[in-house]
């Protein structure tokens, strides 16, 4: 009930924003006229004039056509401009005494298929296009008199260049991450996927920022309906900006009241290949190298790619240890907290009798004791975020001390304490994305209260919500404890354990791909 | 919004099979060979266990066969195409009565037992009040997700109960489980009544066909479902008997916790394997309670279309909890148990095979 009156709101509010534009239309747009010297000066005045605006006339050849340039310094190549814009222009068509026509369509027209040796041109009439164009880092060839404009694509800013992803560190595959580029984002993964049917679906977002968002998919592979719902949701999107490809996850994903991340991030190309070909759809946003994935289940989430490049012995052990890993990160201290003041019969009688023995002296209950630890932990975490590498050791310096030692010898806190709070850090380390760690970060205080106040029966309980909600949860409307619940065995081999490769003959049944069949038979 | 296929939404014949296992095994298996010892006297209760799982599994499959005739049509739905309205009206209605009575007595069973092995100071109240509210949680969200909800907590229940076995076989004795054969067929009959009542919980399939992918393999799902629990009550039966001998198994209150009780795990890891058992135990009793408060709220909305789910789990709710805090002891509470029982038999059995019976000689059947 509560998530249909938020739909209902936020559609209502959809439709207010889209009134309040249509209302706006009906101010006189900027039009283009066949004055060069008006055309310049609409352009200036849209933009105000700002310092990074380019506008240099000129005249063609030998003849007194003037002409002008419209760039923005910076988004545009200048050595591409002088040579293959101005050069030609002023120069070759001198030099190869060309007959200038007098029609200044005719000159367009000349431009146009002779004289501008560039691979992406085109002619516009409209102006919002043509401003939209020159913001994203073309330029605009106005000629005095005609009735068209040149946009010559010479985008061509200093990006950064391909570096290791910093958050996805693996020993083996490959070490090349996304950038800021949305453009050397798609070349990356058009360079692992050479498949005629891979596809970059192209899209704007962001009143003011105009974004741009590319929908990858493999046509014959990803399942329709799912594009369609992609398509749509994106479609439906309506902000001002969007900085990073979060603004499009929480916009897009089934539950913003659910803990867990509906839709995967990764900087790692080979990832998104991967996720491609298994019939997933890939969201590329401009301005970050987070790349969304979707949709997910829990099981994506805590699978790394090196699971596929190791041997499958050592992926499945290592998924193995990451759901224990998963477990531990989420349950250890509750375990703590039921055992110790709830059911201490449970714990072998020596091991009781030296928690007791450590625990002497302690003046909070196991709870108050666990609370104030993992919440320190949490405070370490967040602050080895923001602090520069250099005084980043002495968090851990201080952390170690003051948590690991001085806390103990003040009888804060109990050694044991110290060695729960240290293996449900190291766990959730071991968790490969940053997203679903912090998931089960927000879980543990929840599982910690429920065995502060049931002992182990509370920790029972935790579990059954977490799966009830988890159960409940979709991503893009599939299910996202997918192969097991529902069950659908065929994609058992690749959710726990990895099974050999020559095994995994299908892809996941769970996204219904168009094409199935990974192979025609298995290896030999 | 959802782009998950109405054959994704409907639930296959294994699906059916688990859910119809999950619910049959809850409390009735923890407190089973005490009736049964108490019944038999002897090792040959295995017999009124397969016995009355037989009869269970024919029950079952004629309910299959009455759902099965109506596809996509909930029970207030065909009952009343069989019989009127008005009596449909009052089936459902005690229907609904029996099942949410079913409810207030697993949960009162959490609460009973969670006390014994685990808590010795919280109340019986507050532990029985914690797991309602997970309970209606569940009931809240979509049904096909609270039914995959049996799909992740039986394999964990059931790898742990095996474990258990597996730890228990060296306590067993062969002088416990002798004289085979010794008891009459009397007592025999008497044993099968006893855990008869370990064995309701299949009737779910007359609510839930309609949500099957092919309603006329409703009968094959029941025979799967119920083979799990006949096998499992049989080597539970008999390992219980094997370890504590049939005098002493009638005088333990939940048999089954008590053989996990025995258990001593090598390496000396955990003590007090029953509380770790139960605690899991939960999990099943959870699913149990789920589906029979969901099945109340079928059937209460196939009556009243147009009030919302929620509402009928937080009016439901209250009554629930107030029923489970009747029983004062545990006598109270194991004859409030049968009470439930053969109400049961009566509304979810007998009249079921009375309108089977009259669908057939009149003819009735469903459309698609």
């Amino acid at each position: 009930m509560m998530r249909r009156f938020l739909s209902q709101r936020r559609k209502k509010k959809t439709s207010s924003l889209i009134a309040e534009r249509l209302q706006q239309r009906n101010d006189p747009a900027p039009t283009l006229s066949t004055s060069l010297q008006q055309n310049m000066e609409t352009f200036k005045t849209v933009l105000g004039s700002p310092h990074d605006l380019l506008i240099r006339s000129f005249y063609i050849g030998n003849t007194n056509h003037s002409c002008a340039v419209i760039a923005i310094d910076g988004l545009a190549n200048c050595d591409m401009l002088d040579m293959q814009v101005l050069g030609h222009i002023q120069l070759m068509i001198s030099t190869a005494s060309k007959v200038v026509p007098t029609e200044p369509d005719e000159i367009i027209r000349m431009l146009y298929e002779e004289v501008l040796s560039v691979v992406e041109i085109s002619k516009s009439t409209d102006f919002t296009k043509t401003l939209e164009s020159i913001l994203s880092g073309d330029t605009a060839l106005i000629v005095d008199g005609a009735s068209e404009i040149i946009v010559i694509d010479s985008k061509g800013w200093k990006t950064r260049s391909i570096e290791e992803p910093v958050s996805e560190g693996l020993v083996r595959g490959p070490r090349d991450g996304f950038t800021e580029s949305i453009r050397d984002n798609t070349v990356h993964i058009r360079r692992r996927i050479k498949d005629p049917n891979l596809r970059f679906e192209g899209s704007i977002v962001g009143r003011r920022s105009r974004t741009d968002v590319i929908i990858a998919y493999i046509d014959n592979i990803a399942d329709p309906e799912l594009l369609n719902e992609v398509r749509r949701r994106i479609s439906t999107i309506d902000v001002d900006e969007v900085e990073e490809s979060g603004f499009i996850e929480q916009w897009i994903e089934d539950d913003f009241l659910s803990p867990f991340p509906q839709i995967h991030n990764t900087e790692r190309p080979d990832k998104v290949s991967g996720a491609l070909f298994q019939g997933r759809i890939a969201v590329l946003v401009d301005g970050t190298p987070m790349v969304l994935i979707l949709p997910v289940t829990i099981g994506l989430l805590l699978h790394s790619p090196e699971d596929y490049y190791e041997r499958w012995i050592v992926g499945s052990l290592a998924r193995l240890l990451r759901y224990l890993a998963a477990f531990l990160a989420v349950y250890s201290p509750a375990f703590y907290i039921a055992l110790v003041t709830f059911h201490p019969g449970l714990i072998p009688s020596d091991l009781a009798f030296s928690i007791a023995a450590t625990r002497d002296g302690v003046p909070f209950p196991a709870f108050v004791e666990a609370i104030m630890m993992v919440t320190t932990m949490e405070l370490l975490q967040e602050a080895g975020i923001r602090l520069p590498k250099p005084i980043g050791q002495t968090i851990g310096i201080v952390g170690g001390l003051v948590i690991g030692d001085a806390a103990v010898s003040a009888g804060i806190v109990s050694p044991v304490m110290v060695i729960v709070v240290a293996l449900t850090a190291i766990a959730s380390f071991a968790i490969p994305s940053y997203h679903l760690a912090i998931a089960f970060r927000m879980i543990r205080f929840f599982a910690m209260f429920m065995a502060g106040i049931f002992g182990i029966y509370g920790v029972v309980l935790s579990f059954i919500t977490i799966m009830i909600h988890l159960s409940n949860l979709t991503s893009i409307g599939y299910p996202y404890l997918a192969p097991l619940a529902p069950q659908m065995p065929r994609d058992w081999k690749d959710m726990i354990l990895r099974a050999p490769v020559t095994f995994l003959k299908t892809r996941p049944d769970a996204l219904h791909p168009k094409d199935e069949n990974r192979m025609q038979t298995g290896g030999s | 919004m959802s782009t998950q296929t109405l054959a994704e939404k409907l639930i296959s014949k294994t699906h059916m099979g688990i859910n119809i296992a999950s619910v049959t095994i809850g409390v009735g298996i923890l407190t089973f060979p005490r009736a049964l010892a108490k019944a038999t006297g002897a090792f040959d209760g295995w017999i009124s266990v397969i016995v009355s799982g037989l009869c269970a599994c024919v029950i079952g499959w004629l309910l299959a066969k009455l759902a099965a005739r109506f596809p996509r049509q909930s029970f207030f739905e065909y009952t009343s195409i069989i019989a009127s309205k008005p009596i449909s009206y009052i089936l459902t209605f005690l229907v609904c009565i029996y099942t949410m009575l079913f409810v207030s007595f697993e949960i009162r069973a959490i609460g009973n037992i969670a006390k014994q092995y685990l808590f010795y100071n919280t109340p019986v109240e507050m532990i029985t009040l914690s797991f309602l509210l997970i309970v209606q949680y569940a009931v809240v969200g979509t049904r096909v997700s609270m039914l995959r909800l049996n799909l992740l907590f039986l394999p964990v229940v059931l790898v742990v109960l095996f474990i258990v076995l597996l730890f228990t076989t060296q306590l067993l004795e062969i002088e416990n489980i002798r004289p085979y054969f010794s008891s009459d067929w009397r007592s025999l009959l008497e044993g099968s009544k006893e855990v008869g009542l370990s064995y309701s919980g299949f009737e779910i399939i007359l609510f839930y066909t309609m949500l099957m992918k092919k309603p006329q393999e409703g009968a094959m799902a029941v025979t799967l479902g119920l083979s799990i629990p006949i096998l499992l009550y049989m080597t539970i039966y008999m390992f219980v008997i094997g370890v504590f001998s049939a005098e002493v198994a009638t005088n333990l209150t939940y048999p089954t916790i008590e053989l996990a009780k025995e258990v001593e795990i090598p390496g000396g890891f955990f003590e007090r394997v029953e509380s770790i058992f139960f605690t899991i135990w939960i999990m099943t009793i959870f699913n149990t309670c789920a589906m029979w408060l969901d099945i109340t709220v079928l059937n209460l909305s196939s009556m009243f279309h147009k009030v919302h789910k929620t509402i009928w789990v937080l009016i439901l709710s209250p009554m629930i909890y107030f029923v489970a805090m009747l029983p004062q002891n545990l006598v109270d509470f194991f004859t409030f148990a049968d009470g439930v029982t053969y109400f049961g038999m009566i509304v979810v059995y007998l009249c079921p095979i009375l309108l089977l019976l009259i669908a057939v000689i009149r003819g009735v059947k469903g459309h698609e």
